[in-house]
């Protein structure tokens, strides 16, 4: 299957360590979670923050795998074509390295991500519990979306 | 020390920085959320967001639910634009089932999206003119939103919650009497959306208050993924229903309405302008409606189970790009894994920047702007010396020396 990726995700080829499809065409490019921070980092030299957003992170729990996997969904502009940059973490110790000083707009999902998974994003200095939990929940240190939490 | 002078009670007033908390809860409320700001006289130095006041658990929800039950439930996320809501899940599950509906629910599905849009930004844009003290302009906007609700309610059989979205297609067809009333109300809210569009350009008070108030430029439009009627009333123009093409949106006519000023008044004539726009293309689709089959599907016949896969959806809903990522594993009759993200979540949290250089009295129009609605309290701490107590005044209270 040939895929159509435009020019600005040349230097990805380097990174991915695997490429897949979520439907429908969201091109997903799974990398190491300790390159999700220079990928982000070559985005913004090689085009600037005005050519993508950061639209979504979504974590999703998998005990069965011991992992939990986290998905960039971002949106490149003009085009406005969704790609998807998917790494993942491991269970017991799930640590990113934080976007929130290069790219300000993924504090919203940092946070949630934190608060609802447990994963843990490395330097960023907003991250609590409460922030969408409620606090009933989160003083018991549980994270809600893991499928184990018995909630 | 204090006491000895022979007084008894302090008025704290911070002079350097006063902490100002604009919610959680207030009767002009409308979503409990703490914005709060830090002011340096009358001047915004920094100012916070904190959320958890309304945690409901969806998206967990969603996975205790089966696939067909989380439609009830996705639309209930937001009463305004369950529509939006309920119209990204399914294209989730038809993404996944490779399915596709006929010619006449996919335009019936935009016209009940867009009838949304029309109320969703008229009432938006009523708060607007209440906010700036416009009380008059806020019920005539209202009372002509109603003719747009009366719409909605014989398109779907609801004025706000539908439940009109359904796998392969819509839930209720309209007959030629509906489609001749519905255009009749389109036809008669036309001319009032452009007069009240004349009345934001034209209006002094408005203008005076909205202008150059909120100031986004496009790059941190991007980097903070500002999304929407915020997006584009600075120049980005982002639009799903442009660049998805979802459902009939590839046939339909319409522009993407941008302009460049950046600003809260540019913000709301994104709006005004998107009612016209969202009015015309309702016109369009009860003109040019097409009849290829029933537009409503045997719900007995939906297939039980979800085959095994991933898929993300996107809409553009009334305050921007909503999207929906759905999992299923295949075999259980609920979804894995559903990941919402709506408009408002990016709009308001990543947002404080903002109000960093704004007046205090300019923090509810700018927050107003992005489509939220949260009204101000101002309040100052009161420390008894005497009795080594602290209790709060409302400015209010102290402007009538209840001190």
């Amino acid at each position: 299957m040939v895929i159509s990726v435009s020019s600005k995700l040349d230097f990805f080829s380097k990174y991915a360590v695997k490429t897949e499809i979520i439907k429908p065409k969201r091109i997903a490019f799974t990398v190491k979670s300790e390159d999700v921070r220079h990928i982000f980092e070559e985005l913004i030299k090689q085009h600037g923050h005005g050519a993508f957003y950061v639209s979504t992170i979504a974590g999703t729990d998998l005990p069965g795998e011991n992992k939990i996997r986290l998905d960039y969904y971002v949106v490149l502009l003009p085009e406005e074509e969704t790609i998807v940059i998917r790494t993942y973490l491991d269970r017991s110790n799930p640590l990113v390295d934080s976007l929130v000083d290069i790219i300000p707009g993924v504090l919203s999902g940092e946070c949630e991500t934190h608060d609802l998974l447990g994963v843990f994003f490395k330097g960023n200095p907003f991250l609590k519990r409460g922030f969408f939990v409620a606090l009933d929940v989160a003083e018991k240190g549980i994270y809600p979306l893991r499928k184990d939490s018995g909630v | 020390m204090v006491c000895n002078m022979g007084v008894t009670k302090v008025i704290e007033v911070p002079i350097i920085t006063a902490e100002i908390p604009i919610g959680p809860q207030h009767p002009a409320l409308h979503e409990p959320l703490l914005l709060k700001v830090y002011a340096d006289g009358e001047e915004i130095i920094r100012a916070e967001v904190n959320t958890g006041y309304n945690h409901r658990g969806v998206e967990k929800l969603c996975e205790k639910n089966t696939f067909y039950r989380d439609l009830f439930i996705v639309g209930r996320v937001c009463g305004i634009c369950n529509t939006v809501h309920a119209n990204c899940y399914v294209r989730a599950l038809e993404y996944l089932l490779d399915a596709r509906p006929n010619n006449r629910a996919r335009y019936l599905r935009v016209l009940a999206m867009e009838l949304e849009r029309i109320h969703s930004h008229m009432l938006i844009n009523a708060v607007m003119a209440e906010i700036v003290g416009f009380d008059t302009l806020f019920m005539q906007i209202m009372l002509d939103r109603e003719r747009v609700m009366k719409a909605k309610e014989i398109l779907t059989g609801n004025r706000v919650l539908a439940d009109y979205m359904i796998v392969g297609g819509v839930r209720r067809d309209i007959d030629e009497v509906k489609r001749a009333r519905i255009r009749d109300l389109l036809l008669k809210l036309k001319p009032r959306v452009e007069y009240y569009k004349k009345v934001f350009m034209e209006d002094e008070t408005i203008v005076k208050r909205l202008v150059d108030i909120g100031v986004l430029k496009p790059v941190d439009v991007t980097s903070h993924s500002l999304v929407g009627p915020v997006a584009r009333g600075s120049g980005v123009k982002i639009d799903s229903r442009a660049s998805d093409r979802y459902d009939a949106y590839d046939e339909i006519p319409f522009n993407v309405v941008t302009r460049t000023e950046g600003d809260s008044w540019a913000r709301m004539m994104v709006r005004w302008d998107e009612t016209l726009e969202a009015i015309n293309m309702c016109l369009y689709i009860l003109e040019k409606l097409p009849f290829d089959g029933n537009p409503v599907p045997d719900e007995k016949r939906l297939p039980r189970v979800i085959p095994h896969g991933e898929s993300y959806a996107r809409v553009e809903a009334q305050r921007g790009e909503l999207t929906y990522y759905v999992m299923s594993d295949g075999r259980s009759p609920s979804p894995y894994r559903v990941k919402i993200r709506t408009p408002s979540f990016n709009n308001v949290i990543n947002s404080a920047f903002m109000y960093v250089g704004l007046s205090i009295a300019d923090v509810p129009v700018a927050l107003t702007s992005l489509d939220p609605c949260i009204s101000c309290m101002e309040r100052v701490t009161v420390i008894d010396l005497e009795k080594n107590t602290r209790y709060k005044l409302t400015l209010r209270e102290l402007a009538g020396g209840k001190v």
